[in-house]
Order: C-alpha cells, then structure tokens, then sequence
C-alpha cells in the first residue's frame, strides 16, 4: 500500500506529492526524493532543508520520521561558500548521524 | 535611518539566473527573473524560496536574455507573485518567441524537467505591461524610468526612486556603438545607488576594428584552407550584429561568392519582424542604411536561413551562425561534434561563454570532447578553437567611465564571476580611495546570492533629494 508525503517549495502555491511504502520516511529519504523529482541535480551545490509546514520549524535531523500524508516545505538555499552545498549528500552519501542528539 | 536594502536571488558573484530585489520604505522592487544557462529545470532558478515573491509590487525586466527573463513565467505562474510586470516594447515582443522556443527545447530534453508550459506562458503574457525609453511610470510611490542599455534591441536600464532614494540598474549593457545599437545613456539625474553588471571585470576589449578584422580573416583563411567554420551564439541579440558584419563583407569578397553562410535559427527568422518594426530604436548607422536601400537590413543577401541540419549538405566549405551559444545541445553541438576532428574546421565564440557550459570546456581547448547524445563516447577535437569576444559588455574602461560619470555614492556589482567582480571591486575602491572617510567616500559591493546588503540612509539626506 502505498503512502503519500505532500510538499511545496516554499516560493510555490501548488503542493506535490512523495509517494512511499510504509507509515512514514525519513527526512534523508524524502530530500532524496524532492531532489530526484524536481530533477535538481544539474546543480547540486546548494542546500536543501524540509520545514513544517504548520510551524515552519525546520527538520534538523535527517534521520526524523515523517509520518505519511504529512505536509512540508522545502527550501533551496544557497550555499554558505560556492561549491559548499550538502543537497549532494542525498544523492550519494549517508544518512548524517547527529552526533549532538542524546 | 532608513535602511535600503539589496538582496540578490541570483546573479551575485555569477552570470546568470539573475534576479535581485531592492526594499526602501516598505516597497518592494524586483529587478529580472532569469535562468542560468548551465543548469536545467529547477536547478536553474535563482533562489526564490528564498524570498515571499507574494510581497512585490513591481517587476522589471532589462531584456529578452534567457539570464534575465526566462523565469518570468515561472513567477507569474507558480508562485504566488501579485506585482505589475514591465519590459520596453521590443523586448516584450521577442521574449514571446524566445520562451516559447525555450518551453519547446526544454520539452524536447526532457518533458517533466519543465519550468512552465506554453499555456503558462501565454497566461502570463497578456499581463506583462510595457514602458517606453524616457517616459516614467509611477505606480504607488514607486517611480521607475527606462534608459537605452545598448546591449541588444530593447534592453533597458531602470532609474528607480523610492520614496526619495534614486537608484540605477543597469541590467547588461555596452558603450560601443555597433552597427545596430546605440551605446548605453547616462541619466540626467544621480543615482544615490548603482547596481551594474560586472560581466568582463576589469579586462579590456580589443577595438572593434580589430576585432572586426581579426574574426573575418580567420574565416577567409579557414575557408581557403577547405575548413568550415561554426560560430555558436544566442539566436537573438550579438547574432544579428555578427550577421551584419558577415553580410557586409561577403558583398565585397567576390572569391567568396559560391562558399555559403547559413544561420541556423528558426527563431531568428520568425524574429525579423521584430527587428524590422524597431529600427527606429537602433543607431543612426543602421537606420541610414534601411532608410537608403528601403529594405530590411535584416533581411541578409548573402545568409541563407535553415530551420536545422536536414536541409543542410555539408559538402563544402561553409559558415554556420548556429545557436545555442553555450553548446549544450541543438544545431550547434551537433555541428561541433561532427567537426570537431577536422584540424582545417575553426571553431569561433563571439559571446560570453558562461561557467559550467561546454562553450566554457571547449575554450580550453581539450583534446577530446564528450558526445552530448551518449557522453561515454569521446570524439576528438582537432579543429582551432579561437575566442573573438563581440558580447556586448562594457570592459572595464568603459564601466569605469560610466560609474564616473553616473556618479553614485553606492555601487553593487552583479552578474559577474566571483573573481572578475573581486578584481573589479577592487579597481574602484583604489580608483576611489581618495574619498575614503569623506562625505564622498565611495562603497562598493559584491554580494553572494542571499546576502543581505543593508544600506543606511540618513533622513537628512532623504528631505534633500526629495526636495530637488
Ligand atoms: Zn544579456
Ligand atoms: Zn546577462
């Protein structure tokens, strides 16, 4: 069965959908997904954060659960140096262990 | 203290995807609404997540340039943009051939990497207004002027003021009469900020002349030799001029009658219209001469027009003007690829090869170069590589003397590379140092994308500009 995560850019008004199998995916995952959907990676040197979409608090943890049929928003920002964006990580790389969370 | 403020979406410390937005008193004022050539879809917009778009009041477009008007349609359509829009007359009317090609080429790569359709396109087009050089619109305490930038047909500077603070945008612009376009003006007025394009840095160009001569003998010569020679531009803009200069002189080179130019730009084609109605918005020299031979000037007697490579026979030596400028794909790659072996072919850029883009790779000459269709296939390059730049940007000389004579106390430099901008920046500040910790002290400065540039403007001053 198959779950829906839905989000907007946050310069956009119209919302789209990250469709998954289970009850929830991880904010690694679903950047992941947001990257390979809007075809981002012709530029990957920028840095991608997931905010609530309620509070617009943002998901500091890549390895936070998402529960399915949440919204987000996603932000593309520029990098703090040129050639320093992260959003390449989710494409390659692992999950980031926060190593600052108990 | 009022504080103005800059904020750069895209084109800080880069050329391309610019767009920036000025704020004083509570007015909002965006400046373009470009793509960056180098990067497709989404990865190509400034960073618009990065501001509410919902809360400007106008939108003004320099040019036609993709760089600069390519996202239009994108904020008018996609997010949640409620401003009045204005570009000049001419640019207004090749920006709608100009997307549409856009949306059509973008489809053809990939259809769900599309920024917009044709429907958003059309959409947002009868909402876009225009502005005629030397006349001003006010609309709610935002008043905006639009000068002659040179650059290309219709590009326009903005003079802006804002609730007593002048502000200049110069978008990209030249001060080298052409055989079409008049120079950039300098406003009667002085702005207290100049935002300026910073594209060349503080290079010098060779005399148009020289350069002029310099493009046309490697051509005659590479022709003599039994080589082809393709120049890749933008369809729109520097292409015409080069045209002209390659029209020109093949009505006085009689040995050169049976060897063909073609400009491969079915875009062009459907833009000569456009550049026909607005002759009387280029230069003395080319209205003279529509006036003198009372046809198109446009209309070239030695340049065949092909819509692509099927009527094309590659038989003899030729000269193809073929877009795109930046060789990512289209009749240009095409023509590159299948040349590239050849050492008697000559490969020339005329225009500003942007970061990241094969027009950029190829300028250092590799011996190789990857095939666009299957880039695991390498095809070698043996044809002359040479670049003649004739993109109409100010070098530094004439930016320079313009800043002079525009006289800002506050100058922010845009669409550059991050180390010609620095070099710039520099050269001014030397140029200035003199009036360091004076009233007349100059500042300069060069944002990164998302930077926030704060200026402060004492009430003082403000009751006294509001006064004259
Ligand atoms: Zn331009
Ligand atoms: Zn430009």
């Amino acid at each position: 069965m198959s779950s829906t995560i839905f989000y907007r850019f946050r310069s956009q008004k119209d919302l789209s959908r990250v469709q998954f199998d289970g009850t929830g995916i991880t904010v690694f995952d679903l950047k992941r997904e947001i990257i390979l959907q809007n075809k981002l990676n012709s530029n990957l040197d920028f840095v991608l954060t997931l905010l609530h979409s309620d509070t617009n608090e943002p998901y500091d943890d890549d390895n936070t659960v998402i529960p399915r049929s949440s919204s987000v928003i996603a932000r593309r920002s520029p990098p703090m140096k040129k050639g320093r964006g992260t959003a390449g990580r989710y494409l390659v790389g692992k999950p980031r262990i926060n190593r600052t969370a108990p | 203290m009022d504080q103005f403020r800059f904020f750069c979406l895209g084109g800080g410390n880069e050329v391309g995807r610019s767009s920036h937005i000025i704020q004083f008193k509570g007015k909002t004022v965006m400046l373009d609404a470009g793509v960056h050539p180098a990067f497709q879809g989404m990865a190509s917009l400034p960073f618009y997540d990065e501001f509410d778009l919902g809360t400007v009041d106008v939108l003004l477009i320099s040019h036609f340039h993709l760089d600069h008007a390519a996202s239009l349609p994108y904020v008018m359509q996609k997010t949640n943009f409620k401003g009045r829009v204005f570009m000049t007359h001419p640019t207004k009317a090749i920006y709608r051939w100009l997307l549409n090609d856009f949306v059509r080429v973008t489809a053809i790569d990939d259809d769900s990497n599309q920024l917009y359709s044709d429907k958003d396109l059309k959409d947002s087009f009868d909402r876009i207004e225009t502005i005629d050089f030397h006349s001003t619109i006010e609309i709610d305490g935002i008043r905006f002027t639009a000068y002659q930038a040179g650059h290309v047909l219709g590009a326009a500077m903005f003079f802006i003021e804002i609730a007593g603070i002048k502000v200049l945008f110069t978008g990209d612009f030249s001060r080298e009469e052409d055989r079409h376009l008049s120079v950039a003006e300098v406003p009667p007025v002085r702005p207290d900020v100049l935002i300026t394009e910073s594209t060349f840095g503080t290079a010098t160009h060779e005399p148009r002349e020289e350069k002029e001569k310099k493009l046309t003998t490697m051509i005659h010569s590479t022709l003599a030799n039994g080589g082809r020679v393709l120049m890749p531009v933008f369809a729109l803009g520097r292409a015409q001029e080069l045209l002209l200069i390659l029209d020109e002189y093949w009505s006085q080179h009689q040995d050169l009658e049976n060897i063909k130019v073609y400009y491969a730009s079915d875009l062009a084609r459907k833009c000569l219209a456009v550049y026909q109605t607005y002759i009387n918005m280029m230069n003395e020299n080319i209205r003279k001469k529509f006036r003198d031979t009372n046809k198109n000037p446009f209309q070239f007697q030695y340049i065949k027009n092909i819509k692509n490579l099927s009527k094309f026979d590659d038989f003899q030596p030729s000269v193809v003007v073929a877009s795109p400028g930046m060789l990512q794909n289209g009749v240009s790659r095409a023509l590159l690829e299948k040349w590239a072996p050849d050492p008697r072919n000559t490969l020339i850029m005329t225009g500003y090869s942007v970061e990241g883009t094969m027009a950029k790779e190829i300028l250092l000459e590799p011996t190789e170069i990857p095939s666009q269709q299957n880039p695991d296939v390498l095809i070698p390059r043996r044809m002359t590589v040479e670049e003649i730049s004739f993109a109409a940007h100010v070098d530094y000389e004439q930016n320079s003397k313009f800043i002079e004579l525009v006289n800002p106390k506050t100058i922010v430099l845009v669409h550059g590379e991050s180390n010609p901008m620095g070099r710039l920046k520099s050269a001014l500040l030397s140029k200035y140092s003199k009036y360091k910790n004076t009233p007349d002290e100059v500042k300069v400065y060069n944002p990164r994308n998302c930077e926030d540039l704060l200026v402060e403007f004492k009430g003082i001053k403000i009751a006294k500009a509001m006064g004259t």
